[in-house]
């Protein structure tokens, strides 16, 4: 028996299709009436969601996310957010008011915002800047207009400040290196490098920027305490007490017995005195508090002395001194029978000439490095022996416990050079990030919610062409899923009816001994045909069609961006679907052929 | 004289009925011998096409005693794959081993006269072209071979018919009526070339026809019908030899 070689019935379906080429062309046409006005809607959708998306894309401006209120962040939250795969680029930013600088070109002045840049920034790259160096800026649009300058101009801007009453600056040369489009800020901005403003906030916050040789003083940490010793003659009434505790930001008073004032301070109270202890609930009493207390206690010969709880001093071999701290004048300790201290009264002074020194049983040393526990950290710093201590503690000003206490809630250092407590930066107030895509927008967005940061973003944007994009994608399956049925429909009948035809023929080839199967492979071979030619004219149509509608909307879009577009592989999804789609539609005439008997070709002749 | 058997069928019945109208043939034994031609003769309804259904292995008999096929060293029983519903086997047999022609040739219209001639060997898996142009030569249709079936004559389209039955070497050829649609001169043209082509390659051929006078000086064996009228809604016909 031999067995039929593979190709012989897709032959004869093609020289079938050939023959018949009229009838063939009118059913390619009729399939590539509905395929190409349906690629053309595809193109159309995707085209113009493409833009939208190529718009909101390429413009860095909508991949911006900033804060929407001030804020504190450490180095480490930075560190940690540059590491997320979401984010391109972010830097921080400082507060709006020591951001603001005055720029003069030889023509004209403007008053500006400074915004930090560094390298990788989306916002200058993408927008024809280039990341300044130091002695550079880069300027928006809007200011260069203003400014009257060009690329290449030089400016000078002027940082002023008011330090003690008086109205100080300082002035540096800068030369623009780009000026960015327009798109890109319609604000009065200039952009450089992130050194560059930190050193102006520092300026502008009153600090020296010895680099830069503006002159400025230190930041010194204020002093913090818990709460207060009131020592008085008199004890005071109940409503006195109370009168303590209103608008002196101290809550809670109690008065404390001899016992409990030796086993606290490590002296005895004399017996004309009586003590209280005033505590604060929750956060630091400052200066202020104090003040309010001793205006209240004016007339009553009241000792006010504040007091840090907690605070534990180590020397270097790791012993630890139990230390309370004093500042008393010479009237006070010898009202308390105390003798008197080397560093006096309590002033609301970090001078550190002051604040290190120890009243401590050491005689042998004229000076001990001793560390204290701050934010996150210890702190090390000398203190300068001046004799023994007349308590059962270690005698320290108690200044320095309030520069202690403000170092466990803020960062503080303790500079050598200078010999004294710093204030360390308290952080970022703020940050510029551009996420890595739009679709990172959202998801970045989210995270920041979730961490209570409120943020300003183009989220709603997105969102909104994510909303159109989904509309159209249901429009267009709808317009696709009736078009398709009409076009089965359409094969169906056809094929069907071209079965109808050639019955006599089919019923020879069944004579001649193709079997019911063979003749099955027929009309689907035929229906594939009219598809994959039907696809074939519908891409050209639709590549006709998309270069009208593109060229008629060329106007409205930038060099190489098509409102009506569409990708390779949608043609291939196109080409597959349709043929198995053809296919299916096919089944029909298909089961029709196997229903012809082979005995027909010899009853129909 | 062909001497080897080929077809036999022994003791079979057709019966068909419509519209309350009932039609047998019956068929008391039906040899065929290769090289044999044999004629079947008789008027319109005495069971030509039936006998040509049966042998053509596009009908099944009714009932059968013997139904065989009989190759080199193989012997197929029709009746038994016609039990089996081996349609299969069954188009496989027609594929290989039969040619037809029919009352008007039976071309493909979508194929050329060359393609119509090739496609029962592309269908067998044969390379025969050079065969093919051969025997077109033989028969004076060389000069259609690029045409297509609607534009030869009938006489031509007939020539064609018969070539293309020879064309994959059947060992069995049945023509129903070749010549029916020719006149008479073309048509003893056309049998004495079937004749002759057919003895050439030891193709046995049954010849269906009512013109008794066109095939007898070819035919060996003629076998004609006799015709029953038993009641209104009954006609039986018998072959006989």
């Amino acid at each position: 028996m031999n067995t039929q070689p593979k190709g012989v019935i897709a032959r004869l379906a093609v020289l079938d299709l050939r023959h018949e080429w009229i009838l063939t062309l009118c059913m390619v046409l009729a399939i590539a009436a509905i395929l190409a006005p349906l690629l053309v809607l595809l193109g159309l959708k995707h085209g113009t969601i493409q833009t939208m998306r190529d718009r909101l894309i390429e413009d860095p401006v909508n991949r911006e996310i900033k804060p929407a209120r001030t804020l504190r962040l450490t180095t480490q939250w930075f560190d940690e957010f540059k590491q997320r795969p979401e984010v391109e680029f972010i830097i921080p930013t400082i507060l709006r008011g020591s951001s603001i600088v005055r720029l003069s070109s030889p023509e004209k002045r403007l008053v500006l915002d400074l915004v930090p840049t560094a390298p990788g920034d989306p916002l200058l790259l993408e927008n024809e800047g280039i990341i300044p160096k130091e002695g550079e800026c880069v300027l928006s649009y809007a200011a260069a207009e203003k400014l009257g300058v060009k690329k290449g101009s030089r400016l000078t801007a002027k940082i002023t400040r008011t330090r003690n009453r008086r109205r100080e600056y300082e002035r540096t040369d800068l030369r623009v290196v780009a000026i960015l489009d327009p798109r890109a800020d319609v604000l009065d901005r200039v952009y450089m490098p992130f050194e560059f403003v930190n050193d102006v906030e520092a300026y502008r916050e009153g600090r020296a920027v010895p680099k830069r040789d503006w002159s400025g003083g230190k930041a010194l940490p204020p002093l913090s305490y818990d709460g207060l010793w009131v020592l008085v003659p008199q004890p005071f009434t109940s409503i006195q007490e109370t009168i303590l505790t209103i608008g002196t930001g101290l809550a809670e008073i109690k008065k404390l017995k001899a016992a409990q004032f030796r086993q606290l301070l490590g002296f005895s109270l004399p017996d004309n005195y009586h003590a209280y202890q005033l505590l604060a609930r929750g956060s630091p009493i400052m200066m202020s508090s104090i003040k309010s207390v001793k205006n209240k206690l004016r007339g009553k010969s009241a000792i006010v002395l504040p007091f840090a709880q907690e605070i534990e001093i180590k020397r270097a071999n790791g012993e630890k001194i139990k230390v309370v701290g004093l500042s008393l004048d010479e009237s006070q300790t010898t009202d308390l029978g105390l003798p008197a201290l080397p560093w006096g009264t309590f002033e609301a002074s970090a001078d550190f000439s002051k604040q290190g020194q120890i009243l401590f049983d050491l005689p042998d040393q004229e000076s001990i490095k001793v560390t204290a526990p701050i934010l996150e950290s210890e702190i090390e710093f000398p203190l300068t022996r001046r004799g023994a201590s007349f308590g059962d503690y270690a005698i320290v000003p108690v200044e320095l416990l309030g520069t202690l206490r403000t170092g466990q809630s803020s960062k503080i250092l303790f500079d050598k050079t200078q010999e004294t407590f710093l204030l360390a930066k308290a952080g970022y107030r703020g940050f510029r990030l551009y996420a890595r895509s739009i679709d990172d927008v959202p998801i970045l967005y989210q995270d920041f919610i979730a961490q209570d940061i409120d943020v300003i973003t183009k989220v709603q944007e997105i969102e909104k062409v994510k909303v159109l994009d989904r509309g159209l994608t249901r429009i267009f399956w709808l317009v696709a899923i009736i078009g398709i049925a009409g076009g089965m429909a359409a094969l169906i009948a056809s094929l069907y009816a071209s079965v109808e035809r050639k019955k006599r023929d089919i019923s020879v080839l069944r004579l001649m001994g193709l079997s019911r199967l063979e003749v099955f492979q027929f009309p689907i071979y035929q229906g594939i045909i009219i598809a994959i030619l039907s696809v074939i004219m519908a891409i050209g149509g639709y590549a006709l069609l998309s270069s009208i509608i593109n060229f008629v909307f060329s106007a409205d879009l930038k060099m190489g961006q098509k409102i009506c577009n569409l990708p390779i592989n949608y043609f291939v999804f196109t080409f597959i679907v349709t043929c198995l789609i053809a296919a299916l539609s096919s089944m029909l005439a298909a089961w029709k052929t196997t229903q012809i008997d082979p005995a027909e070709a010899i009853r129909e002749e | 004289m062909a001497t080897k058997l080929v077809f036999e069928l022994c003791d079979a019945l057709k019966r068909r009925e419509q519209g309350g109208v009932a039609f047998e043939l019956h068929i008391p034994k039906l040899a065929l011998y290769q090289g044999q031609f044999v004629a079947v003769v008789g008027e319109s309804g005495c069971g030509k096409s039936t006998l040509l259904d049966l042998l053509a292995l596009v009908s099944k008999p009714t009932t059968c005693r013997q139904f065989f096929y009989y190759e080199m060293r193989q012997t197929t029983d029709v009746k038994q794959l016609w039990e089996n519903k081996e349609e299969s086997a069954l188009a496989a047999l027609r594929r290989s081993h039969f040619g037809y022609v029919l009352q008007t040739g039976g071309l493909l219209p979508f194929l050329t006269v060359y393609q119509n001639l090739q496609l029962p060997s592309k269908i067998n898996g044969y390379k025969n072209n050079a065969e093919i142009l051969k025997l077109a030569k033989r028969i004076g249709i060389e000069g259609l071979l690029q045409k297509k079936p609607q534009y030869l004559s009938g006489g031509q389209r007939q020539r064609v018919a018969i070539l293309r039955a020879l064309a994959h070497q059947p060992k069995i050829i049945l023509a129903d009526e070749p010549t029916a649609a020719v006149d008479k001169t073309r048509a003893r043209s056309i049998v004495k070339d079937f004749n002759t082509l057919a003895k050439e390659s030891g193709t046995t051929i049954v010849m269906v026809t009512h013109d008794d006078a066109l095939v007898a000086p070819f035919a060996e064996v003629t076998y004609t019908f006799e015709l029953n009228e038993v009641s209104e809604t009954l006609t039986q016909s018998k072959l006989l030899t």
